[in-house]
């Protein structure tokens, strides 16, 4: 089954929405 | 989020196509004090500048997700004038999730969008209508009030 390719840095994540002329998803999450 | 929404596979399937996914701990600093987090989850649509155009705070259930999400897209669209764009996926929320909790901001920013983009009112009007006719009581009719004395 595919999951989400969560990215966990944010300058890697602002370069790809670039280059991919995408938005950004931000999540701030608790890990529990 | 992560045991219920996001392993939905049509979740999963919209967010690898039209989103770059990032996580970070609610305590991740220094991004979680710019964005002032004080809950998770927090759920922010940022444009490729970082900068911030949409947010959800609390969990958001996998039939709810893809309006959500595509209404921040739209408004990060939306904001920097980019209307063919941010309409396209504001037709999506409003045809295809009419019963989403996004549907009614969505009609009312296609409203918006309609009309500063051609400078002609009867898309605020049509907003209006749609909004009474269809979700009245909701606080986007309430806002899109003003509009039913246009011509």
């Amino acid at each position: 089954m595919a999951e989400i390719g969560w990215l966990n840095d944010m300058n890697e994540a602002l370069a790809r929405a670039k280059a991919e002329k995408k938005p950004v998803l931000l999540d701030f999450f608790n890990p529990g | 989020m992560g045991a219920v929404t996001y392993p939905d596979g049509k979740v999963t399937e919209f967010v690898n196509g039209r989103i770059v996914p990032l996580q970070l701990k609610f305590d991740a600093q220094p991004y979680a004090g710019n964005f002032n987090v004080k809950w998770t989850p927090t759920l922010v649509t940022l444009d490729e500048l970082g900068k911030e155009h949409h947010r959800i705070v609390g969990f958001v259930p996998p039939e709810e997700f893809i309006p959500a999400m595509l209404l921040g897209i739209a408004k990060a669209n939306f904001d920097y004038d980019r209307f063919a764009e941010a309409l396209a996926d504001l037709e999506v929320v409003v045809r295809d999730y009419p019963k989403s909790k996004a549907a009614p901001e969505a009609i009312f920013l296609r409203g918006v969008a309609g009309y500063k983009s051609t400078h002609d009112p009867k898309p605020l009007k049509a907003a209006y209508e749609k909004l009474q006719a269809e979700y009245p009581g909701n606080e986007w009719t309430d806002r899109a009030q003003p509009y039913r004395l246009l011509p």
